[in-house]
């Protein structure tokens, strides 16, 4: 049981960087530029190879009545929380921000975000919806367009030695994952959902070589654990920028145990090393992303690349049932989900949606959950 | 409520014209149809010059659902497509499309031809992306994407609102831009298997031009004391702009509607005959409700400024054709906000008195966008707006009587 303490104490130490936000504000004492990204294909490692700090952008308000003049409404809440704290200046550390051409909402927000808030830098990302050559070589030509407008604001020349050495970070990032994500993945998963999620959020919230530094002690802790035996129904998670614990808690509570996810947050962010160590490799990576709900090969459907992802975490995980998490105002969830529940409902996976909006309707969610838990479990 | 007596109208008397538009084109698309020409699906803002050079059948999700809209069937083509487990706040063209798809006892007559092929562009939106993938796998169709970029001021400096001519392009974005586009004329050769003829290509590109300018002449001449037309017309508009621009009929219809508004103007007859407003107005137009704005000017508040309409206006080049097309996608709600200032400019020449912006549920573009507009109007022209959420096919959302009462208040507040 001591070990457990432990183990959970190291973990929520990793998480309290992501609450608190701590290490960024250090950096930022410490003199490194703090740049914000509002997608998780932003190339962190351009940024990186500056010598500043990519943070993905993800706010933790409670509510959002100042967003909400600013912004509908009805947008989903990924984004109304982001613009809440940095209207209660909550954000007022960073030194810039990067957008990306992801979807409508990443797009639009982006605009918002530098209206209202004014950002010393901004740059927003153009990244092509077909992965053929031409994309390919627009996108490295368009990763370069924004070398040289960072390299502008931050007073550095760009150096190829340099990006490759935050390449190689990043990879080792991915490993480290990986080699984590295993653990999840046995017939008795030595981690929780919550703990994987909220160790991935921490990643977030610091450089990477500190979180690839801070994370190997922890991993020892997980593997030294005997797993979880009295679980009931093994679930993947789809959804995209989710990042709320307390709902894999709550999940987990009832019986459940999350040992896979295709979240923007999460596995879809980490997945997929770069093949290489120069910008043509990483914009092949950050094109090729398959959980990147928009871009597909030219003859294909950005859709099935997202069912194959699914169906290939399925499979590794052995998970038997999917919780869907739908933002209510997220445009991807809401075209591609009617998709995720009939290929997987064909193969007899059952799949629960959970409608996300705030406020959460904590017990009427309970109740959902502890249903098909039962029913499935 | 004196001052709101409602005064006679005196719209410009483009239903004709509409009428004989329509005519003409449903007139070729039965006639192609006859000869076994293939079907594709296009969005607004796409290269609408291809249908006429590859003599393909067109049919429109966004026209289609506008039909609906004002035929009353969109509210249940909408519930089939969340039934279906699509979400509730996304494009009303979309569910509206997906309620067609799914549910066709229920959707107005004459339904959409089934594709054989569908193409998008982002010079919009992600959205028609998203909606093309949710087609084509329906479908079981090929689809061709042109990514165009949504536009920044370092990569275009100011641009013209009417004209899209920006002061510079990024070459960059140019060049990818066009060889996409000439990726869609491959993919049109091969769906349609009607081979390229550059002599086409040239009438079709010339007779654009020659609309373009007409309906961008429309568009300024509205702008004339007292405002000349009606929105009820001038919101059909975008039909040319969007999906019809390089046809024949179209052409007809921009010279003749250019000819009955510059009469008025040279008049100085109006809408109604007294003028006691000019408010601007943006946002996709509610289809069901068309009326409000009818009503607004009988109460003697014109618009002399529809952003959306202006939207979809660009000046064809045909001497630069490949250009032209992607300046099409350089309207402001393709762009970052601080490319409002081209609406600005251009909206200072219209001496306005206020706004009326309509938010629409589902629509990340024009709704975003609708608060920093408001508050550029208020700052740079002194203006103020009313926000309505305004669906474009979802009257439940704004029921006629009620959005009257909100500018019946924002009305007397501004007399």
């Amino acid at each position: 049981m001591g070990k457990e303490v432990e183990k959970a104490e190291k973990i929520d130490e990793l998480y309290n960087s992501f609450l608190s936000r701590e290490k960024l504000k250090q950096y930022k004492e410490n003199g490194k530029k703090i740049i914000g990204t509002l997608c998780n294909n932003v190339p962190e490692e351009i940024i990186h190879s500056f010598g500043a700090v990519p943070a993905r952008m993800l706010g933790l308000a409670d509510s959002t009545e100042l967003a909400s003049s600013k912004i509908p409404t009805w947008v989903c809440l990924y984004t109304k929380r982001i613009m809440e704290d940095a209207l209660r200046g909550d954000f007022d550390f960073l030194d810039g921000i990067v957008g990306m051409t992801s979807d409508d909402t990443k797009s639009q927000f982006y605009s918002a975000y530098t209206f209202y808030l004014k950002p010393e830098f901004s740059y927003l990302i153009q990244i092509p919806y077909v992965r053929d050559d031409l994309s390919l070589n627009f996108f490295r030509k368009e990763l370069e367009r924004f070398i040289a407008k960072l390299s502008e604001f931050i007073e550095e020349e760009f150096s190829e030695d340099r990006l490759a050495k935050s390449i190689a970070i990043y990879n080792e990032f991915r490993e480290l994952l990986d080699e984590l994500l295993a653990l999840r993945h046995l017939d008795s998963p030595k981690l929780s959902g919550e703990d994987w999620l909220k160790i991935l959020l921490s990643s977030t919230a610091m450089l990477k070589e500190d979180f690839n530094n801070s994370l190997p002690p922890v991993l020892a802790e997980i593997k030294d654990f005997e797993g979880y035996k009295d679980y009931k129904l093994r679930i993947h998670l789809s959804g995209t920028d989710f990042y709320d614990v307390e709902i894999v808690r709550m999940i987990e509570s009832l019986g459940g145990l999350v040992v896979s996810d295709d979240l923007c947050t999460a596995e879809g962010y980490y997945k997929g090393i770069v093949e290489g160590f120069n910008l043509k490799d990483l914009a092949k990576r950050y094109l090729n992303q398959s959980a990147c709900v928009l871009t597909a090969g030219l003859e294909n459907l950005s859709i099935e690349d997202r069912l194959n992802f699914i169906g290939e975490r399925l499979r590794e995980s052995k998970a038997d049932a999917i919780i869907l998490l739908r933002d209510r105002g997220c445009e991807i969830c809401g075209h591609q989900c009617p998709f995720i529940l009939q290929e997987f409902g064909k193969m007899g996976i059952p799949t629960l949606i959970l409608d996300l909006d705030s406020p959460y309707p904590t017990e009427q969610m309970r109740t959902r959950v502890e249903a098909f838990i039962e029913s499935y479990g | 409520m004196e001052d709101l007596k409602l005064q006679e109208w005196n719209p410009l008397g483009y239903k004709t014209l509409y009428r004989n538009l329509f005519k003409k084109h449903l007139a070729r698309q039965d006639e192609l149809l006859k000869q076994g020409k293939k079907v594709g699906w296009f969005f607004s803002f796409h290269p609408s010059e291809i249908i006429y050079i590859f003599d393909v059948v067109p049919a429109f999700p966004e026209q289609y659902s506008a039909y609906a809209a004002a035929r009353g069937s969109s509210v249940d083509l909408i519930d089939a497509s969340i039934t279906k487990g699509f979400g509730h706040f996304l494009c009303d063209y979309f569910k509206t499309t997906i309620g067609m798809i799914e549910e066709p006892e229920k959707a107005t007559k004459p339904l959409m031809p089934k594709p054989d092929f569908i193409v998008d562009t982002r010079a919009l939106c992600v959205a028609h992306h998203e909606m093309t993938e949710v087609f084509a796998r329906k479908y079981g169709i090929p689809k061709y994407t042109v990514n165009y970029p949504y536009w920044t001021s370092d990569a275009l400096g100011k641009v013209d609102e009417l004209t899209k001519i920006p002061e510079r392009v990024d070459e960059l974005y140019m060049e990818y831009s066009i060889a996409k586009l000439k990726g869609l004329f491959e993919f049109m050769e091969k769906v349609s298997g009607t081979p390229f003829d550059e002599e086409k290509f040239k009438d079709v590109f010339e007779t654009s031009e020659k609309t373009s300018k007409l309906l961008i002449d429309i568009a300024k001449l509205m702008m004339s004391k007292p405002t000349p037309g009606s929105q009820r017309e001038i919101a059909d508009l975008v039909f040319l702009g969007f999906f019809v621009l390089g046809s024949d009929y179209a052409y007809e219809f921009a010279e003749k509607g250019y000819e009955m508004i510059k009469e008025r103007v040279k008049r100085k007859e109006g809408v109604v005959p007294e003028e006691k407003l000019r408010l601007l107005t943006f946002g996709i137009m509610p289809w069901h409700s068309l009326s409000l704005y009818e009503y607004c000017e009988m109460m003697g508040a014109t618009f002399p400024v529809n952003l959306y309409v202006n939207a979809s206006l660009h000046l064809c080049d045909a001497k630069n054709p490949w250009e032209s097309m992607v300046r099409r996608s350089m309207h402001f709600t393709n762009s970052t906000y601080d490319l409002l200032d081209g609406v600005v400019e251009n909206a200072r020449k219209a001496d306005l008195d206020g706004a009326l912006l309509l938010e629409n549920t589902g629509c990340r573009i024009t709704s975003m966008i609708i608060h920093p507009l408001a508050d550029v109007l208020q700052e740079e022209l002194g203006i103020p707006s009313l926000i309505l959420e305004a669906p474009q096919c979802d009257p439940r959302v704004m029921p006629l009587e009620r959005a009257k009462t909100q500018v019946e208040a924002f009305v007397e507040s501004l007399l």
